[in-house]
This record gives C-alpha cells, sequence and structure tokens, in this order.
C-alpha cells in the first residue's frame, strides 16, 4: 500500500481499534461519551469498556485528531478535527485496498464502484 | 450517596490531573450507561486498568506523548525502584550466605567465591553510584527547596523518620537482645526473638519501601539540567549493568552450593518450611524473586532511558 498510509493506518490501529471506531463514529457529528459508545455498538458490535474509550479519547486528543466541543452539560461531546478526518480517510482508503486485494486473491466479486468520467476529447469517439 | 458520588470514586485510579480534564465527562457515562444499577465487575477493572496506565503515562513511564527529559527521568527512578528490591533481596543473601566457605569443601569454593564476591562488590559499586547520582541531585533538591519551602517536604519527612526510627530502634533492640542469648536460643531456640528477627526484618522492608518512594516523589518535581539528568541516566544504566552482576553472582553461587555444600543450603533460615529435600530454600528464593522483580524494573526504565537517548 502506498503513499505512506501504513503509518497512518500504524497510528489508528486495525479496524477493530478504539481510536479507529472513535472517529470513525464522530465522522457522522460530533457526540458525547454515551453516544459515542452506543453508536460504536450499533455500526460494530463492539463494546468498548469506559476506560477503554476515555483511554484512546484522551490520545486522540493530544496527537489532534479529535476536540472537545464547549458544552455547558456534563456530558462532554467531541468532533472529529480535519487532522482526525484526513488520518481516518488514509486509513480507510488503506483499508479498503487491502479488502480489494484479498477479494481479488479469494476470487470474490468485488462491488461496483463508480468509475471516474471519462475526460471528452474534441473530435474523438471512443 | 449521590450517583455521582459513587461514580467519581470509581475514577479515583486516575491521576489528578487527568481527572481534572475527563474526569466529568468519565463520570457522565458511567451515570448514563448503568444509573443506579451496581457497575459490573467487568467495567471496574477496564477503568482500574486504564487509570494506572494513564498513572504510568503520567510519570513517563510508559507512552510517546512526554518529552525526552521527563522519559530519562522516568526511567532512571524506574532503575532506582529495582535498585530498592536489591537492598531488600541483598540483605536476605548477605544474611543466609554468612559462614558459607566453612560448610563447603575447601577444593570447591572457587566457584561460590566468585559468585560470592561479584555480588558484594557489585553491590559496594551499586551504592557508589547511588550515593553518586544522591550527591548529584543536591543543588536541585536546594533549588526546590528555596522555592517551594519545607512545608511540601513535611509530610514526607515525618513519613521517613517514623519508618526509620522503627526500623532503627527494633534493630538496636534486637542486637542488644542477641548479645544476651546463647547461638542455640540466636538459631531457633527462642521463640520471642524469632518474633522480633521478623518483626526487625519487616520493618526495614517497610523502611526502603517508604523512603524510596519519598525519593521519586521528591525527584519527579525536581528541576534538573539537560546535562545533570544525562547523567543521572547514565548512571541509572550503570546501575542496572551492576544488578546483571548481582543476580548473575547470586545463581553462580547458588549452583555452586547446591553441588557441592547442599547440607548448607539445607540447613539454614527458611528450611523445614518447604523444599526441605533440594537445593531451594524459601529465604532464598524470596531474595531471588525479589531480584528477579527488581532487574525487571531496572530493565524497563533502562530501555526507556535508551528511547530518550535515541529521541532526543
Amino acid at each position: 500500500m502506498g503513499n505512506g498510509t501504513p503509518a497512518v493506518t500504524d497510528e489508528l490501529g486495525r479496524q477493530s481499534e478504539p481510536a479507529f471506531l472513535i472517529l470513525t463514529s464522530l465522522a457522522s457529528g460530533s457526540k458525547h461519551g454515551y453516544a459515542l459508545a452506543k453508536d460504536i455498538e450499533a455500526f460494530s458490535d463492539v463494546v468498548l469498556g469506559p476506560g477503554t474509550l476515555y483511554g484512546a479519547i484522551t490520545r486522540l486528543e493530544e496527537r489532534g485528531l479529535i476536540a472537545p466541543v464547549p458544552s455547558e452539560d456534563r456530558r462532554q461531546p467531541y468532533l472529529i478535527t480535519s487532522t482526525g478526518r484526513a488520518a481516518l480517510t488514509s486509513a480507510v482508503r488503506d483499508m479498503r485496498a487491502l479488502a480489494d486485494e484479498g477479494a481479488a486473491r479469494l476470487g470474490l466479486r468485488a462491488p461496483a464502484r463508480r468509475r471516474p468520467p471519462r475526460p471528452i476529447v474534441a473530435g474523438f469517439a471512443p | 450517596v449521590r450517583e455521582s458520588d459513587r461514580y467519581r470514586r470509581l475514577i479515583r485510579w486516575y491521576p489528578a490531573k487527568w481527572r481534572e480534564r475527563y474526569g466529568e465527562g468519565l463520570a457522565a457515562l458511567l451515570e448514563d450507561t448503568y444509573g443506579a444499577d451496581p457497575v459490573p465487575l467487568r467495567s471496574r477493572a477496564s477503568l482500574a486498568r486504564a487509570g494506572m496506565a494513564e498513572l504510568a503515562r503520567d510519570a513517563g513511564v510508559i507512552g510517546r506523548s512526554t518529552n525526552s527529559n521527563e522519559r530519562l527521568r522516568a526511567g532512571s527512578l524506574l532503575v532506582l525502584s529495582g535498585w530498592s528490591f536489591f537492598l531488600v533481596a541483598g540483605a536476605i543473601f548477605a544474611k543466609f550466605s554468612e559462614h558459607w566457605s566453612f560448610a563447603t569443601p575447601p577444593a570447591h569454593r572457587t566457584l561460590s567465591s566468585v559468585g560470592d564476591s561479584a555480588v558484594l562488590w557489585a553491590g559496594v559499586a551499586g551504592a557508589i553510584l547511588v550515593l553518586a547520582a544522591g550527591v548529584m541531585a543536591i543543588p536541585a533538591f536546594a533549588r526546590f527547596v528555596r522555592t517551594e519551602g519545607w512545608v511540601s517536604m513535611r509530610r514526607f519527612a515525618v513519613r521517613d523518620a517514623l519508618a526509620l526510627g522503627t526500623a532503627a530502634f527494633l534493630t538496636a533492640g534486637l542486637s542488644v537482645w542477641a548479645h544476651r542469648l546463647s547461638s542455640g536460643q540466636r538459631n531457633g531456640g527462642s521463640a520471642a526473638y524469632e518474633i522480633l528477627f521478623l518483626l526487625c526484618c519487616l520493618s526495614i522492608v517497610v523502611a526502603i519501601i517508604v523512603v524510596t518512594s519519598s525519593v521519586i516523589s521528591i525527584t519527579r518535581q525536581l528541576n534538573f539540567s539537560q546535562k545533570t539528568l544525562r547523567f543521572l541516566s547514565i548512571i541509572a544504566l550503570g546501575l542496572t549493568l551492576l544488578m546483571t552482576v548481582v543476580v548473575v553472582g547470586t545463581a553462580v553461587w547458588w549452583i555452586s552450593e547446591a553441588l557441592y555444600a547442599p547440607h548448607f543450603l539445607r540447613n539454614s533460615i527458611g528450611s523445614g518450611i518447604l523444599f526441605t529435600s533440594n537445593a531451594l530454600p524459601p529465604t532464598l528464593v524470596v531474595a531471588g524473586v525479589l531480584m528477579i522483580v527488581g532487574l525487571f524494573s531496572a530493565v524497563v526504565g533502562s530501555l526507556r532511558v535508551f528511547g530518550a537517548f535515541q529521541n532526543s
């Protein structure tokens, strides 16, 4: 896998890693601890213990991948930062490439992908 | 008891600085998840494990978030913690191996002698290194006392004085009493003497633990220059090497005695409780375990120091 993405994947861990799951959850909007835990459980079937969840939140915030949203409530919501979004994008691309490679080697049909539009060159019909 | 107080108690494992920043959010998460229900053991364990990991991270023992100076300091302090185990283990070994040469045939004393000498000289060299580290820390300590005052030290001073005073009092009492007893009474003939001997040993172990924890707590607050910190880290690496020599020396002496003077191992303190028919006397096993734990701590600390040297 190219473009230095393995380093990003290493940073976030594999897809079952708390950091990756939290960023994935926050990609659809800011959430506080309880909402994060429930959302992660719903989309991945992974139940994160409270210690694990807050340990990952601490590391992600230290690395500037998520940030707290000002709140009057005791519940502290977090949002994904632009750095976090970039890291998640890289990790997702990395995983997709790995999944495609696995599917190809197993002879599985790869899901249909939208092709990029072909350039139209005047006076030339393909 | 209010629910929020109950949940705040559950996060007591975390360092105060962490609790200030994330404590309310985590307590709210627990309250939302469990309400008035009891918190499952698995979640309690998750909190305890994560809290202790944060404590270790806060102390610079694990993690990459702290700067290289903090990692040097944390690594060196881990080595010092390892050395405190060796103080106890060394005292046990010294008492245990006393008079070994009388029990060992002259033709087979060489290996035991090499092991025993290695333990002795590595121990002396280690004590000199710890003393040198203490001397190097004096200027930073003096600056700390000037800025913070003795009030910040009172808690440690009282605790240390109490632990050291108790150990000194019991040791002096034991020594005076021992001179009035016969050899037979000192070696298992008097139950009261044995109880006082055990209490004395326990008080020495407690004093070592208390003083080491005070030294670590104070050292974490001192502002060392980069140069001093590097010297202290090099001393820590040297200390780890010496601890390795002590372990190897002990093993050589132990194996040699087990081969050539097994009766010496069997007839020593602790025999009669366990393993009486082989070369594993409980007292020496305790010393060995303490050495292994101490060496493990020192090696982890040294790896931390190496990592910090490479990054800086």
